[in-house]
């Protein structure tokens, strides 16, 4: 287990440096930052001083150059926007999104499998149709529509959460209620159906036809067997909860990395992109590991192989 | 099941706004540093201009005269040097005495080209200035050139602390005024407290506190569910209270700009045409506030120079049509796709105001291709230098002039070297070099005649709105916007409803 | 491989190939739900083909004054049913219209991904070794990037037009097909019938397509249908931020985006179109079920044997 880990450690830090190169690149590719941080009346010299100032007048190689220097010694460089460092914002805004995604998961896990795999035991069933119902509406609607229309309901009609912004546990609510929809939406369908082919496998079958007591455990070796492509989807589902807490976070005020990384695409706030992508990036790969790990657990001929 | 969570949630009745005396205020976006060289940049100055940094001079933003503010009088003494009367007994909030000493070191850091102050390189760029202590209480300026309009640049130049940093932006912004800085929470909230101390009459509020949200709902929710006093703007269908939605003019003037110099739009008859196709008044009391006027130029009522004799263009397809087959019978290709370009939430329903721009103009027979361009590629197609190859561009700019003169305009807009300007007409650039450099009534005929030529003779855009914003205001607070608001909201003019 | 399915079905059962036909028809008519999904992805796919052609000029026409029309009222005609949006549109007009392109990005875009997702999938999770590390770490590199912020950047150096939102689109979503195929692949290929497959002498290629792509098929069409959904709602987030499909083009998900701004005065606005988006992947997930049961090989023998 360990050299697996080792190695998979090593593997990620590859493509983190292969996101690092094309993020950097790509994103200067969008323009230059100038003209939005100079006022419309400025003149070419001003603009040229203001380049030369944030060395965007290097060649890009160069600026790629000092780039990765400064990464190894820790500094991303200062934020054009808010002439901080761009670390420091990022690190300043992570833990809010960090915890959105820490409440969110583990919700959506619950709320997911013990709904699938009930789903799966009597296809058709009422309790089948209902549930497919409801994922399917929760995993199709615009979560910026459902974000609006939480507070237009909750906080403006029965006036019982707060509109927006942070503080107490209730304004965590709509915010989490909203990223919960989608995942939990797919999950409970992607669930369902692993685990209604798990249940139609023909040894299953032949269980079931044992007894009772059988089919209790078999039920419980479907579910593990089931959970394989759940773990997966999971896994994307989480890395795509920055794409929730982009809009979210944006809607409610919410001091997160989504909105942060947003606005510095919008502001052409190269340092920050790369730190916040950077700091996102690791979050995911720490991800991808624990559900590679998991896949061993789950299944233990994956860990043979 | 609706009443299960009712009463789970009953228990959590939501946060209010602070003590009586404190405000929370909504703004559309959130600053993004806190410098007061940075102060007429509107996301800056709504917080902290004249709130926690003063300036010498006070511009009254509704006829565009200048009122004492920290300088208690002034005088020109030649036409590049004037001299500053400075109030006593004014102390900043980290104890440093105001004097003539403070006075040029915030004209120094405003002024040094290691930072990229907008006070600096939208105002004092190219004036050459510098400032000496006549007495502790006395500060002359002189200009290299003359400076008809010193004071009104300098009612734009904060004047913080003399402890401020040097050659670095500070986010903890030190000043003379009535509330002083406490913190700022990143992408969270700002917060500003009255500093007990002010030179000036006391403020009734005791303490602010800035967030932001984009999305205009929630933000009259805010107000509407007191979470919030008091909200910067909101989109015309979310104010839909007169007792708490109040509108004033937010100093945006709306204009196409057309590029002259490409067919067809080098032929006055299609820019006309363009002007007559657009039903503007349509656009008022629907997807624009019905108190927007219609535009003639570039400027509003509020800044020296406007020109007051001008008449919108009224809505003629017909004539329209008649113009543009016209020009086609004279071998002018109207039929050339041009790119009508807007950018996202330049204003409230901005995007359906370009479509339905855009429909009113293939109505008459022009061929328009919509285009949305964020911000930075926007900016790409406003400033020179200009793609020689471009396609003909009806192209959406909104202007602000809050600096009270017309100079501030005119040039950028319109001279041969203005940065947006895609004219190159002699005749103009010599009036508006000329203009620059009076002063009086022959100041504004300068400028009035600039305005006529543009819209009368050249034709060269397409004016559409002086707009307004909607502010909600809370039940507690007694307050009336005006076009200040574009700029500033002076907390010490907020006023508690006796209740 | 969707394409495999009628190779694998005819080369089992070429006998009861007529039966089958009929008998999955009259299955698809005793499952309701099915049948009302048909029935509606086929309305869809009606406006998506002759929709512009017909309403093009309609979906276009302004009426500012009577703008935010209320629906359910015949006062404007027919037409104005469902309500007029911000420039006094017809939206029936416009949610006919917009469901070409919202149908043409969507499923262009997801079969984009199940094809180049399933074959990058099979080829990781059956051979393995570095080629297989590669592919994932390429695939761990795309879902890092959150795929808003991908779609940003590229939207920005590239214009935003159709084609580049589906490439955008299509490309953050192979992450997701490739690793469910690789780890689907990984479980079966333990599997007795692929074991006893390579013992025979098969060939690589004939065991990915035809012992093990149709066992991986079911969870694959599921996941495509609710990615289907899934593109729409980016799509719309992309036009929520500003960027996305550029009017006067339209789809369904910059009409919820646009529609958002009156959710307190003009509910419809956004509504229908949502209403649109979350009918198409219901209609869509019911009919995969479905079809999950008559592909499925075990689920299928049943079907057979009520066949005949």
């Amino acid at each position: 287990m360990g050299s697996f880990i080792f190695k998979r450690s090593f593997q990620s830090i590859l493509s983190l440096i292969f996101l690092v190169i094309v993020v950097f690149f790509l994103a200067r590719m969008t323009g230059s930052p100038a003209m939005l941080y100079l006022p419309p009346e400025a003149t070419q010299d001003q603009i040229d001083a203001y380049n030369a100032l944030h060395g965007f007048d290097d060649p890009l190689i160069v600026q790629f150059g000092s780039f990765i220097t400064g990464v190894f010694q820790g500094d991303f460089g200062n934020s054009l926007q808010y002439s901080r460092p761009a670390l420091d914002m990022v690190l300043a805004a992570f833990p809010t999104t960090l915890a959105l995604a820490a409440v969110t998961m583990p919700l959506v896990l619950l709320i997911s499998i013990v709904t699938g795999a009930l789903a799966a035991y009597h296809p058709g069933g009422v309790f089948d149709r209902l549930a497919s119902l409801i994922s399917l509406i929760g995993a199709s609607m615009p979560n910026f529509w459902v974000a609006i229309v939480g507070v237009l309901v909750f906080a403006v009609t029965l006036n019982v959460l707060p509109t927006s912004g942070t503080g107490t546990w209730q304004h965590w609510v709509l915010p989490v209620a909203v990223l919960v929809l989608r995942p939990a939406g797919v999950l409970v369908q992607v669930m369902r159906t692993s685990m209604m082919t798990a249940l139609s496998s023909v040894y299953v079958k032949a269980a079931k036809a044992k007894g009772v007591k059988a089919r209790a455990i078999i039920f419980v070796h479907a579910l593990r067997n089931s959970l394989l492509p759940v773990i997966t989807v999971a896994s994307d589902q989480a890395a795509g909860i920055v794409n929730g807490a982009v809009i979210v976070e944006t809607v409610f005020g919410f001091p997160g990395i989504g909105k942060l990384m947003i606005d510095s695409v919008l502001m052409r706030d190269f340092a920050v992109i790369q730190a916040a992508i950077l700091v996102t990036a690791l979050a995911v790969f720490l991800i991808n590991i624990i559900v590679d790990i998991s896949y061993a657990f789950v299944d233990p001929r994956i860990r043979h192989s | 099941m609706r009443h299960i969570i009712l009463a789970l949630l009953a228990c959590a009745s939501p946060a209010l706004a602070g003590p009586e005396t404190e405000v929370k205020i909504v703004l559309p976006a959130g600053p993004d540093r806190l410098d007061p060289c940075e102060m007429p940049r509107s996301v800056i100055g709504r917080i902290i201009k004249q709130n926690v940094v003063e300036t010498l001079v006070e511009l009254n933003y509704a006829d565009a005269t200048l009122m004492p503010r920290l300088a208690t009088s002034w005088t020109q003494d030649s036409p590049t040097e004037w001299t500053f009367k400075l109030r006593e007994g004014v102390t900043f909030h980290d104890g440093a005495p105001f004097d003539a000493a403070a006075v040029i070191a915030a004209m120094e850091r405003t002024i040094d080209p290691a930072l990229t102050c907008i006070t600096r390189t939208k105002f004092f760029d190219g004036v050459d200035i510098t400032a000496t202590a006549v007495d502790p209480l006395t500060v002359k300026f002189t200009t290299a050139q003359p400076s008809p309009i010193l004071p009104t640049l300098l009612a734009q130049m904060a004047i913080s602390s003399p402890n401020t940093p040097l050659g670095v932006y500070t986010n903890e912004p030190i000043g003379t005024g009535p509330y002083r800085f406490v913190e700022w929470v990143q992408g969270q909230d700002v917060t500003l407290e009255r500093s007990g101390e002010y030179w000036g009459e006391e403020p009734v509020i005791t303490k602010a506190t800035y967030v932001w949200r984009s999305e205009s709902s929630v933000v009259a929710a805010m107000v509407a569910t007191n979470e919030a006093d008091l909200a910067f703007s909101i989109a015309p269908q979310d104010a839909t209270d007169p007792d708490m939605d109040k509108v004033y003019p937010n100093s945006d003037s709306a204009m196409f700009r057309l590029s002259v110099d490409v067919p067809p739009l080098n032929d006055i008859r299609v820019r006309r045409a363009i002007n007559l196709a657009i039903d503007r008044t349509a656009f008022l009391g629907t997807i624009l506030s019905e108190e927007a006027t219609e535009a003639t130029q570039q400027v509003g009522p509020n800044v020296f120079g406007w020109n007051d004799s001008l008449t919108p263009w009224e809505y003629d397809p017909d004539e329209a049509m008649r113009l543009l087959a016209e020009a086609k019978a004279d071998g002018v290709p109207v039929d050339t796709e041009m790119r009508l370009i807007g950018r996202p939430a330049m204003f409230a329903n901005s995007n359906e105001f370009v479509q339905a721009v855009g429909e009113m103009l293939r109505a008459v027979g022009l061929n328009v291709n919509m285009e949305t361009l964020e911000m930075s590629q926007w900016l790409e197609v406003a400033n020179k230098p200009f793609d020689p190859a471009r396609k003909p561009n009806i192209f959406l700019t909104m202007h602000d002039n809050n600096s009270g003169d017309a100079a501030f305009t005119v040039y950028f807009k319109y001279h041969s070297n203005g940065r947006q300007s895609e004219l190159h007409n002699p005749e103009l650039d010599a009036l508006i070099e000329k203009a620059a450099t009076l002063s009086g009534d022959e100041r504004e005929a300068a400028y009035n005649e600039v305005f006529r030529m543009i819209y009368q003779d050249i034709v060269s855009d397409v004016p559409l709105f002086h707009m307004v914003n909607y502010m909600r205001i809370g039940p507690r607070i007694d307050f009336t916007p005006t076009i200040a608001n574009a700029v500033e909201l002076q907390l010490a003019k907020l006023q508690l409803k006796s209740s | 491989m969707p394409s495999s399915i009628p190779a694998s079905v005819t080369a089992e059962l070429p006998a009861a190939q007529g039966r089958r036909k009929s008998a999955i028809l009259r299955s698809l008519l005793r499952d309701r739900y099915a049948t009302v999904s048909v029935i509606f992805l086929l309305i869809v796919l009606g406006c998506a083909i002759v929709g512009p052609t017909l309403l093009a000029e309609q979906a276009r026409a302004l009426n500012l004054k009577g703008r935010n029309a209320a629906p359910f009222s015949l006062d404007a005609g027919w037409m104005f049913i469902l309500g007029g949006d911000a420039l006094g549109r017809s939206l029936l007009a416009r949610i006919v219209v917009a469901s070409q392109n919202t149908i043409l990005i969507s499923a262009t875009a997801v079969l984009f991904s199940v094809l180049v997702g399933g074959i990058l999938g099979l080829i990781a999770g059956y051979r393995g070794g570095w080629v297989g590390d590669v592919l994932l770490r390429l695939a761990d590199a795309i879902m890092t990037l959150p795929s808003m912020l991908l779609a940003m950047i590229v939207l920005f150096v590239f214009e935003p037009g159709v084609t580049n939102v589906i490439l955008v689109l299509a490309v953050s979503r192979i992450p997701i097909f490739m690793r469910t195929v690789r780890a689907e692949v990984l479980e079966l290929k333990q599997r007795m019938f692929v074991v006893a497959a390579r013992a025979t002498g098969a060939s690589t290629s004939r065991i990915l397509l035809r012992h093990i792509a149709p066992m991986v098929l079911p969870t694959i069409i599921n996941l495509a249908a609710l990615e289907m959904a899934f593109v729409m709602l980016v799509e719309s987030g992309l036009s929520f931020l500003g960027i996305g499909i550029q009017p006067p083009e339209v789809t369904w998900g910059l009409m919820v985006a646009d529609g958002r701004n009156y959710l307190g005065s003009a509910w419809w606005l956004a509504f229908w179109p949502g209403l649109a988006i979350m009918l198409t992947a219901m209609s869509l997930n019911l009919l995969t079920n479905w079809l999950r049961v008559v592909t499925d090989p075990v689920e299928r023998w049943r079907l057979e044997t009520e066949a005949r």
